[in-house]
This record gives structure tokens, sequence and C-alpha cells, in this order.
């Protein structure tokens, strides 16, 4: 045998498409041997052959790698109309074209309502054979790309799932005991990973660094930029000490690398629970509200800062507030204060802070707890388009 | 959400008009793009009908003014309604972008 020849036989052992010919006429074999020679030597298709639906069905079974059943109605033992049905608890991915006598509407009807793809009529054109094989086929290789590109999806949503659980696992649940103060902070992710964080970082002398933050965009992106940013964070918090130093550094390391143009507000707090003095840079983010033990309450000042990350070598300012035994600091992120209800209104400050006129004293926890809850109930069924970050600090009393 | 653009002797004037927020920043900034084109000398951003904008809308502002700055050109905002300025002031982007009472204060300012 010829290089050519040995070359082309192995082509025309693994077809690129096997179609499996289902017929009681003994000739029929021959005749296609003979029509699709051409493509059969060139590697295209590749037959097999059955007498009955019983010997297909066992076919099908032997060699799962069949793309299409070509299958004639009437035959012994089992007919082509009963093996369209046993065909998908086989292999659901095959598809059937069914070979009828002209005209034989009734039977070609319930064959197409059983599931055949398409169908050809006696005596066969064989042209006409082929242009059905090839629409077949291009249908199957369509509805396998379909398929392939569901399961990636599915794969990916599977991904978003696991980058979620990182994502959660990386904010504190538990907090620390200190004398003279309570924390609880929580988080609720508006699509699968979320943009805001908060952190709660261990200090010298018994000081605690606070900090909530919320970066523009949500998604994949917005969680990598939050992760780095919240890192970059830490580092700094243990490292450089002032609040408005930490900003500075932060956002410039932020900025040596972003082309996308991303930033993150962030609040940063130093608090000295011996002195009950809360140090604080915001860097663009809603500022906090401090509740007092009448149920009055205010906002943190802004310190003239602005989102990391925007512009490199900013200069952030820096305030402190003398907190009072009783109090209470909300921090937040705006997905608290703009959560949306049906009716478009916004959640608002005025209502955040209406939750507390009653004076009653809450635990960090409880207050914390009672603003989520009170923005799920404002915003009803309207779809929650933004994280949602609580982060209280409740002075003890005296 | 909606942009228009308008021409005033050499100044392009972006009306955005709407939200602004997650689920449409994207929109946003490609709209954006192509009512700036190449070709503006100066732009005016006025957000007189603009109802809200999230972080992420704040994103795409900050990314149209960075590449604007690439190539000179100015950009600035006019008539901003309360709650967006107040979101320009808390984020503190009004200290890198020019932000005018009215449209006829920022043309004046953007040099027409």
């Amino acid at each position: 045998m010829s290089d050519r020849s040995s070359a082309r036989a192995a082509r025309a052992a693994n077809p690129d498409y096997k179609i499996l010919v289902v017929d009681d006429e003994p000739d029929l074999e021959r005749l296609i041997r003979q029509r699709m020679r051409r493509h059969i030597r060139s590697g295209r298709y590749g037959f097999e052959f059955a007498g009955n639906g019983i010997e297909a069905l066992e076919k099908l079974v032997e060699l799962p790698d069949i793309d299409i059943v070509l299958s004639d109605i009437n035959m012994p033992k089992m007919d082509g109309l009963t093996l369209l049905q046993q065909i998908p608890e086989v292999n659901s991915d095959i598809r059937s074209v069914i070979v009828s006598a002209y005209g034989d509407m009734e039977n070609i009807r319930t064959a197409m309502n059983r599931g055949a793809f398409d169908f050809v009529t006696k005596p066969i054109d064989f042209a006409d054979l082929q242009v059905t094989i090839d629409r077949t086929l291009r249908h199957l290789d369509e509805w396998r790309a379909a398929l392939a590109s569901r399961d990636k999806l599915v794969a990916l949503q599977n991904e978003l799932d696991v980058a979620t659980k990182i994502q959660q696992s990386i904010l504190p649940d538990t907090f620390p005991h200190v004398d003279g103060c309570e924390i609880f902070g929580c988080m609720e992710a508006a699509r699968n990973v979320g943009g805001d964080f908060f952190d709660v970082i261990r200090l010298d002398r018994g000081c605690l660094g606070l900090a909530v933050a919320d970066v523009s965009d949500k998604g994949v992106p917005a969680a990598l930029f939050m992760m780095s940013s919240r890192t970059l964070l830490k580092g700094a918090a243990v490292g450089v000490g002032d609040p408005a130093l930490v900003l500075a550094e932060v956002n410039d390391l932020l900025n040596e690398t972003n082309d996308a143009a991303m930033f993150v507000t962030v609040f940063y707090g130093v608090y000295d629970p011996s002195t009950r003095v809360l140090t604080f840079s915001n860097g663009g983010h809603n500022p906090p509200l401090v509740v007092h033990a009448d149920g009055s309450s205010e906002e943190l000042e802004l310190t003239g800062g602005i989102a990391l990350g925007a512009v490199p070598h900013f200069e952030y300012g820096q305030a402190s507030v003398q907190l009072q035994p009783g109090d209470l600091v909300v921090f937040f992120t705006d997905g608290v204060t703009e959560a949306i209800n049906l009716a478009n209104e916004e959640f608002g400050l005025e209502t955040l802070q209406a939750l507390f006129e009653d004076g009653e004293a809450r635990s960090a926890r409880e207050a914390a707890e009672m603003i989520l809850q009170a923005v799920r109930e404002f915003a009803g069924e309207a779809p929650q388009f933004d994280d949602l970050t609580c982060m209280t600090l409740r002075v003890a009393d005296e | 959400m909606n942009v228009q653009a308008e021409h005033h002797d050499g100044v392009l004037v972006a009306k955005v008009e709407g939200r602004v927020d997650s689920s449409n920043s994207q929109d946003f900034e490609r709209q954006l793009h192509e009512a700036f084109g190449d070709d503006a000398g100066a732009v005016v951003m006025d957000l007189g009908q603009l109802a809200y904008i999230s972080s992420a809308g704040l994103r795409v502002v900050l990314l149209v003014a960075k590449t604007l700055g690439q190539r000179n050109v100015g950009i600035s905002l006019c008539s901003l309604s309360g709650p967006v300025q107040s979101v320009f002031e808390i984020s503190g982007f009004n200290r890198i972008i020019q932000i005018h009472e009215n449209r006829t204060a920022a043309l004046a300012a953007a040099g027409k």
C-alpha cells in the first residue's frame, strides 16, 4: 500500500461523523457505500449498518460516537417509529433522519412528533440525502457548541461561588473583645462577588483600626480591587499609624497600576478605648453616623479627602472626635442609604437616623442587624443593586 | 439613562439624563465615548437631568476625565442636582473635576 492510500485508509477508519443506517433492505448498504464513497474515503462520513430497530439499539450501545441515525420505517422486529422513541434513552445527543415512502404524511408526522430531525423519501435521491445529512450535522455542531458554552457558564458560576466564599471568609466574623467597647460588622453582597469590605485591625497600645470601604462598580474586577485594597490597607494600618498617612500610602500604591480608573472609598479610623477618642481620615466615603445615648445623631465631618486610586500623591486630612459613654458609631456603605424600593425612593440618611430616635440602648450587633433588617424591609421586592455593609462601634456605658 | 451631545462653538456639551449605576455604567461609558469622539476642544457634562449616580458611574466620569486629560482636553461638569452634588463632594471628586453652577458658567469657563 502506498503512503497516500494508507493515509486515506487511516482517515476513513476515523471519520469526522458516524452515521448509522437502519434498513432491512440488504442492497442499501452496497448502494450507500458506492454513492457516498468519496466522502467515506475523505474521512468525512463513516457508515454503520443495522437490519432493524433492535440491531440498531445494540449498535448504539456498542458505538457511543454515532452522530446520526438514518432509519427506514417498516422493518421486522422493531420498526423505525418505535426505534425513534428508544434512541434518546441510549444517547440523547443523536439526531435521527427518517426514510419514508413518498407521500406517507401520516408516518412522517408521527416520526417528526417523536423527535426525528428531518426525513427523506424513497426512492432515495442521494443528492438530497447528502444535503439533509449535512444540514443535520451543522445543527448537531451548533447544538454541541451551545452545550459546551452552557457548561462553561456553569463552571464560571461555580468559580464565582468560590470567589464569594473566599471574599466572605476574609471579612472578620469574630470581633475583638476590648474593655470599654464592642464591635460588630456584616456585609451582604449584591452580586456574587461584591466590592464592599470592612475590617477591624488590632494596633499597638490597645488601639483598634476600623475600616469600611466601597470599591467603584461590582462584580469580579471590583472584587479583585477590593482584595488588594484591603491587604494594602491592613499593611499600612499596622506599619504607618496615622489615619491620614495610611490613606495616602494606600492611595499611592493603588495608583501605581490602575488603568481601569477603579477607585475605592475608604473611611479609616483609629479608636483608643482608654481615651474614647476616634481619630479618622475620610477617603471619599459616606461619613459615619455617631448616635448618642439620647437617640440624637450626627455625621462625622469630612476631612477633605478623595476616593483612593483616583489621583496619586494626594494629601489626606484627619480629624478626631471625643466619644461619650453609650455612643454608637455606625460605619456603612452607600448600599444602606441609597437602597431603593419599588417606588424608586431612597432609604436615605434621615431614615437611618430615625431608627435610633427611640433612644433605646442596643448592642453593636443589635444595632447593625436592625439597620440591615430595616433596609431589607424598605427595599421589599426591589432588587438589591449595591452591597450592604454595616459596622458598629458601641462605647460602653459608664 | 441617556446621553445627548450638542456642540457650542467648539465646546461639546453632553447632557446626561436618568440614573447611572452598576447595571448601566458600561452603557454610560460607551455613550460618552461615542459622544466625545476625537475632535472636541473642551467638554462640558451637563448633569441637570441626572437623578442618581453610583460609584460605578463616578468611575466612568473619572475614566473619561483621565482620558480627555491625556489629550489635553478640558472637562467640567455643570447643573448638578443636590443629591448628585453631594456624591461628588463626599467622594472628593469635586477636587479634581471643575463643577459649575450652570451651563452658561461652564461654557464661559471653557473659554467660549
